[in-house]
C-alpha cells in the first residue's frame, strides 16, 4: 500500500459538501459502529489506538475524553471542534474542513456519543471563508440525515450544532481562550484549573479537540485500533498530516504515516530543495518550536521522536529554510507575530514579546549592539512560564533555539 | 526583405514639384492592411507564456522574457534591510503615480512614493497632443466612450471606459484646480482639438507639451504635500503576506545599494510601459524608465495580465537625424492639418484614421518602395509641415512650439522643408487586469497607468492615456486610503519567488536572465564610478 494519503485525505473521502457521495464511499460506517457501542467501549478503543491530539500537545485524546465522560451531573456538555489554525505554516484543519465536512461532522458525532456531550461547536477561522461556508452547508445536511436521527434517538435528545467564526486571532486557538470566545468574549485565555473537562463553555464541562483529531476517530471505530496502529512506523500510531513549505519543490499537505523521517518528507514528497539549495534549518509545528537542523534530518516526525531532538512535532508543520535565508530575519518576523498576537493580559507577555520584538528587530536592520544581544539572552532565561497560556514561551523558545544554533549569525547582524 | 525605397534628393524633388495633394480615400479593408503590415502581426513575434496566471496565454517574446526571468533578490539579500511601515505605497513618480498619492494622502493615509529616477520621469511629461474630455456641448461621454471602444477594435473593458469617459469632465476640473494650464480662446473657453479616428473635438491642451503642463503641476502638488518622496529607488519586487496579498515592496536605492523593506497595507503599481525594451527593434518615444518592471513584480504576485501581445506604434516619430530617431512628433500636427506624403509627394492614408491605420500604412508604403530611403536602412515618410503652414499661416509658431524646437535641434527648417517620420513604439495596449478602482486580482495590489490593461483594447487613441491616468490615479489613490485602515499584515515576505522559482524549474526554463529590467540594456554604467552602487544592482549582489 502507498503511504501517501491513505486515510484522512484518501481521495474517496475528498467530496466536499455532498453527504451522498461520501457515504458512497464508505463515509458513515465509522458512526454506524459507534451507535451500536458503549460510550466506555467507545473510549476503550480510542486508547488502545494511541490517539493523540493532533493539534500540537500530542496529549492522549483518550483521557481528555475520560474526564468529560466523568462528568455526570450535568445538564450540558460541549464539545468544541478546534478550527481556528492561524499559525504560519499550518493549512491542514482547512483542507479537512473544506474538503472533507462530513468526515469531521462524524468524528464530533462519534466523541459526543462516546462522552455524552449535548453541543458540539465547530470553532474556525473568520479568515477561511471557504471551510466556513462548507461547514455550515454540511452541517446543515448533515441535521436531515438517517444518521442524524439515530444518534439522536440514541442519546435521547437531539445532537445541537453550530458553527462558530473564531475572532480570528491566534491566542484564540488556545483551548481556554477558544471557550471565551464560544461564550462570546475576547479570547483571553483562561487560568487553569479548574480545566475545561470540569467547568469550561458557560462553566458545563467542556472537551476540546483539534479538527484533524478528531477526523481520525470514525477511522479507528470502523477499522479497530490495531488497524490504526500499524499504520504509523515503530511505536508510532496511525497517520499524520504534514504540512510541508518554504523552499521545496513541491510544498503542500501530505498525509503520512506518522514517525516519517524528515529526510523522506523533504526529499521523496516535497522533491527535494528549491534550486538545489542546502538546507539550513526547518522550522517544525510552526515557528513556536525549537529549530531542527541539518543534522536532524534523520529524525522521526512523531511527538516522542521529535522530542528526544529538544524540539515537538506541534501541528505538523514544516517551514523549510535553505542555505542564504536570514534566520535573524526570520526569527524576527515571527516573534512579531507574537507579539502582534499577544492578547495583552499577562504583562510579562504584553511586553517581553514586545520587547523581544523591538531588540529583534534592532539587530536584524543593523542598528543592534553586544548589549541587545545579551538582554536577548537574559530575556531567554527570565521570561519562559510567566504568562497564563503559552504563547509567551512559544516566542521564547524559537529565539532561544535560534540563539543556540545561530549565534554566530546574530553576532555578524549586530553593529560594532 | 522591403523594397528599396526612393532616395532622400528624389524624394524632396518629388514633394516640392508637386503642388495639389489629392485627399487619400477611405482605407480598404483595414483587418488585412494591418495583418501585413502592423508589427504586433509579424511572423514569429508572440510566444506563449508558460509559467504563471496567464500560461498558455500569447506574449510578445521579449515581454515573455522578463515575465518568465528569475527574481533579481532572494531571501539573503533582505537580512539586515532596513524597514519602513506605511499606509499606501506608490511606486512610479509619473502622473498616475501623483495623482494616486495626492489622492490618498489627501484622504489622510500615510503615503510614501518611491520613483525609480527622479518625481516626474515619466512617458506623462512626453504625452504632447492632450488630454480627452467630452467637455464640448455637442459632445456626449456616450460618444467618447463609442469612440474608445471603436478605436480599440471592440477588444477593450467596457466597464473600464465607460467610468474612464464618465469622469473626463471632472478629471479637466481638479487639473484646473491644481493649476494646469489649457489653450484658451479669447473668451477663456479651453480649446479643443480632434483626435485620429474619433468623432467630436474633445482633446483639451496646452501649446504642444500638455503633459510636461500637467506634471508641472502633480510635481508641485506632491512636492507641497505630506507625500514621502523616495528618489532614485526602484521597487525591485513585491512583498506578500501569508494569503499572498500585496504586502509592500522592496525598495533598492540606486545611491548606496541598500534594501529598504516598504511594508504598506496597499500598493499602488504606476510604473508605466515597455517602450525602452524596443519591441520588435522599433525605436522608442518612451522615456528612459520605461522598462515594464511593473508588468513584471505584478505577474509574479499572480496578477492577471491581458492583451500582452498588443502595442501601439505611433505613426510621427521622427526617423532622421538618426540621433533623434524615436523623438515623439505630436498627432496635434495632423489633427491640425498636416498631411503625411509618401516618396512620391503623394498622401496615401487619411492621416486623421487611428493610430494603428495610419502606422501601417507607413509601413506600407515603406515596404513596397514608396519610402523615402535616407541610406543604411533607414527610411521614412514626409510630414508635411510647410504645407500645414502654407494653409494655415501662424499655426506652427503659436501651437507647437516644442516642435518648432525640434527642427532647431534636426537643423531643418521646418517652414520650408519636410520632416522625416516613421512609426515609433508609443504605448503597450495590454496590461496588468483591473477593476473600477484600479484593483488587480490580487488584493491589495492597484494597478493604474500604462502598467494597466483593458482600457484601450487593441489600439489606443489619442488623448485617452493622460485623461486614464487622472481617472484610474484618483480612483485607486481614494480607495486605497479609504482601505487603509484594515488590519496591517502579520507577516510579508517574499516568498511569492519561491512560487515563481518553483514553476520555473517545474516548466524546465532557464533562470539566467533576471527581471525586473530596471535599466534598458543601451544603459551602460560598468565605466562610471558615479553609479557604483547601480552597477552592483545589474549585476546582483556584490
Amino acid at each position: 500500500m502507498k503511504p501517501l494519503n491513505q486515510v484522512l485525505l484518501h481521495p474517496d473521502n475528498r467530496v466536499g459538501v455532498d453527504f451522498k457521495r461520501w457515504q458512497r464511499h464508505g463515509g458513515g460506517q465509522g458512526l454506524e459502529v459507534a451507535l451500536l457501542e458503549e460510550p466506555e467501549s467507545l473510549i476503550g478503543m480510542i486508547r488502545d489506538a494511541g490517539l493523540r491530539g493532533l493539534g500540537g500537545s500530542g496529549f492522549p485524546t483518550f483521557r481528555k475524553w475520560e474526564f468529560v465522560a466523568a462528568e455526570r451531573d450535568t445538564v450540558e456538555k460541549y464539545l468544541i471542534c478546534n478550527g481556528n489554525e492561524d499559525e504560519p505554516g499550518t493549512f491542514k484543519d482547512c483542507i479537512l474542513l473544506e474538503e472533507t465536512p462530513f468526515q469531521v461532522i462524524e468524528g464530533a458525532t462519534i466523541a459526543a456519543l462516546a462522552t455524552g456531550v449535548s453541543r458540539v461547536v465547530f470553532y474556525i477561522n473568520p479568515d477561511q471563508e471557504k471551510s466556513l461556508d462548507a461547514m455550515i452547508r454540511a452541517v446543515e445536511e448533515w441535521e436531515s440525515t438517517d444518521l442524524y436521527f439515530a444518534v439522536s434517538k440514541k442519546m435521547k435528545r437531539p445532537l445541537s450544532y453550530l458553527v462558530k467564526a473564531s475572532a480570528g486571532h491566534y491566542i484564540g486557538g488556545e483551548e481556554t481562550a477558544a471557550i471565551e470566545s464560544v461564550e462570546g468574549k475576547f479570547p483571553f485565555p483562561r487560568g487553569k484549573p479548574p480545566f475545561p473537562a470540569r467547568s469550561g463553555v458557560h462553566g458545563y464541562p467542556t472537551l476540546i479537540n483539534n479538527i484533524e483529531t478528531l477526523a481520525n476517530v470514525p477511522h479507528i471505530i470502523c477499522n479497530g485500533p490495531t488497524w490504526f496502529r500499524e499504520l504509523g512506523l515503530g511505536e508510532a500510531c496511525g497517520t499524520k498530516i504534514y504540512c510541508l513549505s518554504g523552499d521545496v519543490l513541491y510544498p503542500g499537505a501530505y498525509e503520512l504515516p506518522m514517525g516519517t523521517p524528515l529526510v523522506e518528507l523533504i526529499q521523496t514528497y516535497g522533491g527535494g530543495m528549491l534550486l538545489g539549495k542546502g538546507l539550513k534549518a526547518v522550522f517544525t509545528g510552526g515557528p513556536s518550536n525549537t529549530i531542527l537542523t541539518p543534522q536532524d534530518l534523520d529524525v522521526h516526525l512523531d511527538f516522542d521522536s521529535v522530542q528526544e531532538r529538544r524540539s515537538s512535532l506541534g501541528t505538523g508543520a514544516m517551514i523549510v529554510v535553505s542555505e542564504g535565508t536570514g534566520i535573524v530575519k526570520r526569527v524576527t518576523e515571527y516573534v512579531d507575530f507574537f507579539a502582534a498576537s499577544s492578547c495583552g493580559q499577562c504583562p510579562p507577555c504584553k511586553t517581553g514579546t514586545y520587547y523581544i520584538s523591538m531588540l529583534l528587530g534592532k539587530i536584524d536592520t543593523g542598528e543592534g549592539t553586544q548589549a541587545d544581544l545579551d538582554s536577548l539572552v537574559n530575556l531567554c532565561r527570565i521570561l519562559p512560564g510567566a504568562g497564563r497560556c503559552h504563547l509567551l514561551d512559544g516566542a521564547v523558545k524559537v529565539l532561544e533555539s535560534s540563539l543556540y544554533h545561530f549565534m554566530d549569525e546574530y553576532r555578524r547582524s549586530i553593529c560594532n | 526583405m522591403a523594397m528599396q525605397g526612393i532616395p532622400y534628393s528624389e524624394a524632396l524633388r518629388n514633394y516640392s514639384v508637386k503642388t495639389f495633394r489629392e485627399p487619400a480615400g477611405e482605407v480598404q479593408e483595414p483587418e488585412q492592411l494591418l495583418r501585413s503590415f502592423h508589427p504586433d502581426y509579424y511572423p514569429g513575434t508572440t510566444v506563449t507564456l508558460r509559467v504563471g496566471v496567464n500560461r498558455g496565454d500569447a506574449c510578445h517574446h521579449q515581454l515573455a522574457e522578463v515575465l518568465q526571468a528569475d527574481a533579481r533578490i532572494d531571501e539573503a539579500d533582505l537580512a539586515g534591510a532596513a524597514i519602513r511601515e506605511t499606509d499606501v505605497l506608490v511606486i512610479g513618480g509619473g502622473g498616475a503615480g501623483c495623482a494616486a498619492a495626492l489622492v490618498a494622502a489627501r484622504a489622510g493615509a500615510r503615503v510614501i512614493l518611491t520613483t525609480k529616477l527622479r518625481l516626474g520621469d515619466s512617458n506623462t511629461v512626453m504625452a504632447e497632443g492632450g488630454i480627452q474630455a467630452s467637455i464640448e456641448k455637442d459632445d456626449t461621454p456616450q460618444m467618447h466612450l463609442d469612440d474608445t471602444l471603436r478605436a480599440g477594435h471592440y477588444r477593450s473593458d467596457r466597464r473600464l471606459v465607460a467610468r474612464m469617459v464618465a469622469d473626463g469632465p471632472d478629471v479637466i476640473r481638479w487639473l484646473i484646480q491644481q493649476g494646469m494650464q489649457f489653450d484658451l480662446d479669447k473668451y477663456g473657453d479651453i480649446l479643443l482639438r480632434r483626435a485620429g479616428g474619433t468623432s467630436a473635438n474633445r482633446v483639451a491642451y496646452y501649446r504642444d507639451y500638455t503633459g510636461l503642463e500637467m506634471m508641472r503641476v502633480l510635481r508641485e502638488s506632491v512636492t507641497n504635500s505630506n507625500i514621502e518622496v523616495l528618489d532614485y529607488s526602484p521597487a525591485v519586487e513585491l512583498l506578500s503576506n501569508e494569503e499572498g496579498h500585496c504586502g509592500g515592496a522592496v525598495i533598492s536605492s540606486l545611491k548606496d545599494y541598500s534594501y529598504t523593506l516598504v511594508k504598506a497595507k496597499a500598493v499602488i503599481v504606476a510604473t508605466g510601459g515597455i517602450g525602452r525594451m524596443h519591441i520588435n527593434g522599433f525605436p522608442t518615444s518612451n522615456h528612459f524608465g520605461a522598462t515594464g518592471d511593473g508588468l513584471v513584480l505584478a505577474y509574479r504576485l499572480g496578477a492577471g495580465l491581458r492583451d500582452l501581445d498588443s502595442f501601439q506604434y505611433h505613426p510621427s516619430g521622427l526617423t532622421w537625424p538618426q540621433h533623434l530617431a524615436g523623438t515623439l512628433i505630436t498627432e496635434g500636427v495632423r489633427s491640425a492639418g498636416a498631411y503625411i506624403l509618401n516618396g512620391q509627394g503623394e498622401r496615401f492614408v487619411d492621416e486623421l484614421e487611428t493610430r494603428d491605420l495610419v502606422s501601417s500604412a507607413i509601413l506600407r508604403e515603406c515596404a513596397e518602395g514608396r519610402g523615402v530611403e535616407v541610406g543604411d536602412d533607414i527610411r521614412g515618410v514626409w510630414l508635411d509641415t510647410p504645407g500645414l503652414e502654407l494653409r494655415n499661416p501662424g499655426t506652427l509658431a503659436a501651437r507647437f512650439p516644442k516642435l518648432i524646437q525640434l527642427g532647431k535641434r534636426s537643423g531643418i527648417d521646418l517652414y520650408h522643408q519636410p520632416l522625416l517620420i516613421y512609426p515609433t513604439l508609443h504605448y503597450q495596449n495590454g496590461g496588468v487586469v483591473i477593476d473600477e478602482n484600479g484593483c488587480s486580482s490580487v488584493p491589495r495590489l492597484y494597478c493604474v497607468g500604462e502598467v494597466s490593461g483593458g482600457i484601450h483594447g487593441k489600439n489606443r487613441i489619442m488623448g485617452n492615456s493622460l485623461l486614464e491616468i487622472i481617472s484610474f490615479g484618483r480612483r485607486a489613490g481614494a480607495h486605497a486610503a479609504e482601505k487603509s485602515h484594515r488590519r496591517g499584515h502579520k507577516k510579508v515576505s517574499i516568498e511569492h519567488v519561491s512560487n515563481l522559482r518553483r514553476e520555473l524549474t517545474l516548466a524546465e526554463m532557464p533562470m539566467e536572465k533576471q527581471g525586473p529590467a530596471l535599466f534598458p540594456e543601451c544603459a551602460k554604467f560598468e565605466n562610471d564610478s558615479d553609479y557604483d552602487g547601480l552597477r552592483r544592482n545589474r549585476k546582483g549582489r556584490p
